[in-house]
């Protein structure tokens, strides 16, 4: 399938925090999601500016959602756990090209 | 691009994508050892878990939600075999079922890594500049 049917959301996020990503992705309407266990990483010089302390524990929570819906579900993902929440968490989504396994 | 010059050999460049596969645990190396045989010369395995909640699981009788995400970057003209052939094994092996996904590359930089990402060998020892 192809012709950007389905975008793909990451969301980094303070590692503990992927079930408030799905709990919350899942209400706006997405299905499922896999989460990768990471390490994050912050200049010490900007920490200290921004006062900001960088929790180097990540998780990448990947979901595939149907495009007519990613601005709903990446709008519920950053009012549950944007930077202004506990998970301090960054989203951004993916043209997806093609996809396999979905039926 | 470059249109400068009268080389009639000049192609247009392979255009590459990332595949996101993600698989069950115990199937990663079989769908990569699949996937490195469609000129795929540089993958990535990541160990991962699903989302799913414990009382589907335990609807599903499914034990547990271990998987792995293998990020390959594959050339676009080799993209629709390799799908297919995803697509099939997802279907016919047991305990195989996966969801790959492709996500466009914007850009690379590097001569000789995007050689090595695309598999041109005739670019080994200089071809490519000629």
């Amino acid at each position: 399938m192809s012709d950007n049917k389905y975008e793909m959301i990451f969301c980094i996020i303070n590692a503990g925090f992927s079930e408030t990503v799905m709990d919350a992705a899942r209400e706006a309407g997405a299905r499922g999601g896999t989460v990768i266990r990471a390490r994050g990483t912050a200049g010490k010089e900007a920490e200290e500016l921004f006062k900001i302390t960088v929790h180097p524990d990540k998780e990448v929570v990947m979901i595939l959602v149907p495009a007519d819906i990613k601005d709903a579900v990446m709008t519920a993902v950053y009012s549950a756990s944007g930077m202004n929440a506990e998970g301090q968490g960054i989203a951004f989504s993916l043209p997806v090209n093609k996809t396999v396994g979905l039926q | 691009m470059n249109s400068k010059g009268s080389d009639t050999n000049n192609k247009a460049p392979i255009k590459l994508e990332l595949l996101i596969t993600i698989v069950e645990k115990n199937k990663s190396e079989f769908y990569a050892d699949l996937i490195q045989s469609y000129e795929v010369n540089f993958q990535l395995t990541m160990p991962a878990r699903g989302t799913a909640k414990a009382d589907i699981l335990d609807y599903l009788g499914v034990a547990d939600t271990d998987k792995a995400v293998i990020f390959s970057v594959v050339r676009s003209d080799k993209l629709d075999d390799l799908t297919y052939m995803l697509g099939q094994k997802f279907r016919k092996i047991r305990g195989g079922k996966g969801v790959a996904v492709s996500v466009p590359f914007s850009s690379i930089i590097g001569t000789s890594v995007y050689a090595f990402l695309c598999n041109a060998t005739n670019t080994v020892n200089g071809g490519f500049a000629k």
